[in-house]
């Protein structure tokens, strides 16, 4: 087995995200700003940020520094080895390590480092944003599970490179791939974090929910797990349901693929600054509502539809 | 040298020998415990020595050590591949029950153990019995209320409260129904003046039933049918099947001491989804495929499965008890185990050309069997965690418990772990098993329809499991410590339990994650017992062979259409840590430690904890008509 490609590819990867993940923050806060009418930070604040945090002062309050630590370390950790397991304009680098179970499990895995970070942090406002994130959660595992298995179903295969390539359109557009993509496009802001679905973190009630006992370094490095999301997510969905131009030859393939990023970063932009946040309740009966959509195109597609 | 035939027998004759002496010895807390250590670890020696050789140079012949040939009565063994996983079980759960309970059953003041080690000996007979035995009708009923019958006297070991006896009384009612409904299947099933392997005295065994199905199959289908649906009901009850778990299993898990807890979750209701497998799939020859409707069971069970995994767990959510919690959550994790059984009942009898389909029914076989395993393993654990926490604070309920990590980090850690393989997080062996069910089921869609929406509802509920445990571990291990902890922990000098009561919890908690990072392990251990029991369907099973499995390289299908490779995973995973890690000290910032912020209105109350009652609120509003909400505080 060759191990240096699948290394090479994973240190691409990890560095791509790690570089475009605040360049991507910096740009959105810069639009947001513009579209409030206000002058807003340059790109490159989203940088500084980070940098200052990680010499700022740590303050520790939870019962269990030590799980607060693992916590928040993991959790950067495991959105750093998703990375390694999406195709961003070449194959998937841990194609051999795992197939798109693991990845739905993963991404729920950097869920839960979130959830047990507040908790070791042990204030109320924590928690009540963990418990409403949890349920934001119970909602939207399935949502992503259904559009890897619709993809699974038409392709008759777990595999990354098979799922990842535009498989819930199997061959021929059949309906389920595309309500899919509207079920998921309708809640890709949820599984971003962003207004109007950032219920958990809720600045103005719960200022940053989970977050909010963290400072320093550990803050940074939350604030960068997040911001990587937004970059790996968007790159799943371009990946699952945009895959064309994505298996041109290099480097235009690689281009096609980042360009379709940012244009969904952009996208998750302009309805963050336009939108306001959901009440708990009413974004559970939403995704209940997509839920029962998913539902329905995954019986479509386990009757070849 | 014994037979693998005769260990058993030995193991349970030592098991009934210890009942006694340790009844005897019960004026002293401590030396029975140590005896009933002592005896159940040697009955597991016995067993292991009868498991291995199974496993490694295939299964003996049964051996026949009692008859009576007037009434159909014969105490007749036979170990294979398939009892062997679940005697494999029933060891690994009950010696670090038995070395917990020594230290455990100290802290019950009034009551003394002469009710307890004898029962929970003759309990563990009971299950060796009852896993080995190929009679259907006497020895079976012998085994059972063998079973059954201790196990009402340590579920109402509290006796003083009158919950705990309707908790036993609904489990011996239960159990009792239970027992009926699987003899009079076996009834239907037994012909009169049968004579295929042995006399008539054997009219009620395996083999002999076997030997009759083809005919009775193609003669009385409405007979056979009403018999099978028999035994799915008998074993339901046992196992906690909705609707039947709801009715009994809620309660009786949380009355019994905490050891006890472990055995029931992690063991005795194993025992029936053993029978389910045994009766539906071994008992079948190959050659009555044509008359057996194997697909419609395979169906209805599948559903049921959903149905149960989906029920158990939401209510599971509601609960704020902490062993309630968990009894629920085995209805929850029961019903990925039917579902997988049932998917594999579904696949199996499906023809086609490139024997796809047979291998993913292997493959859910496999996961299923790897569930129970696996949920016996981490049950167990996280009864035994749950029984620290019981010791350390006296009480069960989770409002009441909060930043016990600071006092308990043992405790702590394997309890994490065992939440962790409970919710399916990959690295655990939850994932493991889980996994292969979903892969089943989804692939298997071609075949089945329904499979697909079954496997979804699966993940969904897998997300339900986690947030219960969140919540679990969260509220009693994490958040702020409460009164109650505060008031423990100044009246004695530690919380944590000692060596001994820890000495299980870790040795679970390693299982757990070992399995997690290489379950190849087991699927080769699964395929051995599989390779071993060849009768019935087990044929097709065994000769399936759906995955290639190394330590190393991980788990992956035969047709290269999934794959999980733990180990890769993990030094990935390991890395990028350690980079993270770096990363954070890149600045060097200070650290210090401070009290959480309250807005600066008040200082910390009681009042302002965030505690289980409040979590998940809306979920559980929308869902309150399925039940199992807790009582209203009076």
């Amino acid at each position: 087995m060759n191990l240096l490609q699948p290394i090479l590819l994973g240190l691409l990867n990890i560095v791509t995200v790690l570089l475009v993940a605040p360049f991507c923050e910096g740009l959105l806060r810069k639009i947001t700003a513009r579209i409030q009418s206000r002058q807003g930070p340059p790109v490159r604040q989203a940088y500084f940020d980070l940098l200052k945090l990680l010499g700022k002062e740590d303050i520790e309050s939870g019962e269990s520094p030590i799980m607060q630590r693992v916590a928040v370390y993991l959790s950067l950790a495991t959105v750093l080895t998703i990375a390694c397991l999406v195709p961003m304009g070449f194959s998937a680098p841990m194609n051999g390590a795992g197939d798109a179970i693991l990845l739905i499990y993963l991404l729920t895995l950097a869920g839960v480092c979130t959830l047990l970070a507040g908790l070791a942090a042990g204030s109320t406002y924590s928690l009540v944003g963990i418990s409403r994130e949890m349920m934001a959660m119970i909602a939207l595992e399935p949502l992503f599970a259904i559009a890897v298995v619709v993809g699974a179903v038409h392709a008759g295969s777990f595999r990354l490179d098979t799922v990842l390539n535009g498989a819930v359109y199997g061959e021929g557009f059949p309906l389920s791939g595309i309500v899919m993509f509207a079920v998921l496009l309708l809640s890709f802001q949820a599984f971003v974090q962003r207004v109007p679905f950032d219920i958990s973190e809720a600045e103005t009630e719960l200022m940053e929910g989970p977050l909010m006992e963290y400072s320093g370094p550990k803050l940074a490095l939350f604030k960068y797990a997040q911001q990587a999301k937004l970059v790996i997510y968007s790159g799943l969905f371009v990946t699952l349901f945009v895959p064309w131009g994505n298996g041109l030859a290099f480097p235009l393939g690689w281009l096609v693929f980042w360009a379709k990023v940012f244009a969904l970063v952009l996208l998750v932009t302009l309805v963050a600054a336009t939108h306001a946040r959901y009440r708990i309740d009413q974004a559970i009966r939403y995704f209940a509502g997509l839920l029962a959509v998913a539902l329905v195109a995954l019986i479509l597609a386990s009757y070849g539809y | 040298m014994l037979t693998p035939e005769q260990s058993v027998v030995a193991a349970i004759l030592l098991c009934l020998a210890g009942a006694v002496l340790t009844l005897l010895v019960s004026r002293s807390k401590t030396v029975a415990g140590w005896l009933a250590f002592a005896i159940t670890a040697g009955s597991a020696a016995l067993v292991l020595s009868a498991v291995v050789p199974v496993l490694t140079k295939g299964p003996g012949h049964p051996a026949q050590f009692l008859t009576m040939p007037a009434v159909g009565f014969a105490l007749r063994i036979y170990v294979d591949g398939l009892s062997s996983i679940f005697l494999l079980l029933a060891v690994l759960v009950a010696v670090p029950a038995a070395l917990y309970s020594i230290r455990y059953m100290k802290h019950y003041a009034d009551y003394g153990v002469g009710r307890y080690y004898p029962h929970s000996l003759l309990f563990l007979a009971a299950m060796y019995g009852l896993l080995t035995t190929t009679d259907m009708m006497w020895f079976f009923f012998i085994f059972w209320q063998l079973m059954t019958l201790p196990g009402y006297a340590l579920i109402r070991y509290e006796h003083r409260k009158p919950e705990n006896v309707r908790a036993a009384n609904k489990y011996l009612v239960m159990m009792q129904i239970a027992c009926a409904a699987t003899m009079v299947g076996a009834w239907f099933l037994a012909v009169v003046g049968a004579t295929a392997t042995g006399s008539d005295s054997l009219k009620y065994d395996f083999d002999t039933v076997s030997a009759n199905l083809p005919a009775m199959l193609a003669s009385k289908p409405f007979d056979t049918g009403v018999a099978f649906a028999l035994f799915l009901a008998g074993f339901g009850i046992k196992m906690g099947m909705w609707p039947f778990g709801q009715v009994w299993l809620p309660d009786a898990h949380p009355a019994a001491p905490s050891p006890v807890s472990a055995m029931l979750s992690g063991v005795m209701i194993k025992t029936g989804v053993y029978g389910l497998m045994r009766y539906f799939l071994w008992l079948v020859p190959p050659d009555a495929h044509a008359n057996y409707p194997l697909a419609n069971w395979g169906w209805l069970i599948a559903i049921l499965g959903t149905v149960t995994l989906f029920t158990g767990t939401m209510q599971a959510l509601k609960q704020e008890q902490s062993k309630r919690l968990l009894a629920f959550h085995s209805i929850g994790q029961i019903g990925y185990i039917l579902l997988g059984t049932g998917a594999c009942m579904a696949l199996l009898p499906v023809v086609e050309p490139t024997g796809n389909v047979r291998l993913l029914a292997a493959i859910a076989f496999f996961g299923a069997i790897f569930h129970v395993l696996n949920h016996g393993l981490f049950k167990a654990l996280l009864f035994l965690n749950a029984g620290s926490m019981l010791h350390a604070t006296g009480t069960q309920d989770l409002n009441k418990l909060g930043g016990l990590i600071k006092f308990m980090p043992l405790t702590a850690v394997t309890a994490l772990v065992a939440s962790l393989s409970i919710s399916g997080v990959p690295l655990f062996n939850g994932f493991a098993s889980k996994w292969s069910i979903y892969v089943a089921t989804i692939q298997g869609t071609g075949a089945a329809k329904y499979l697909a929406v079954c496997g979804v509802i699966a993940i969904l509920t897998s997300a339900l499991t986690l947030a219960s445990f969140i919540k679990f571990f969260g509220v009693s291990f994490l958040s702020r410590t409460s009164a109650l902890v505060k008031q423990q922990a100044a009246k004695r000098s530690k919380l944590e339990v000692c060596g001994l009561m820890q000495a299980p919890q870790v040795f679970l908690a390693v299982l757990c994650v070992a399995l997690g990072v290489v379950p190849a392990l087991a699927f080769q251990l699964m395929g051995a017992a599989l390779n071993s029991s060849r009768q019935g369907f087990g044929t097709a099973l065994a000769n399936a062979a759906p995955m290639t499995s190394t330590p190393v390289a991980g788990l992956e299908t035969v047709n290269n259409t999934a794959l999980f490779a733990p180990v890769a995973l993990a030094v990935v995973l390991g890395l990028m840590f350690l980079v993270v890690r770096a990363i954070s000290k890149l600045g060097g910032a200070q650290r210090r430690a401070a009290a959480p912020w309250l807005c600066g209105y008040a200082s910390e109350a009681e009042c302002h904890r965030y505690v289980a009652h409040n979590f998940y609120g809306e979920i559980k509003r929308y869902f309150k008509w399925l039940g199992g909400s807790p009582a209203k505080k009076k």
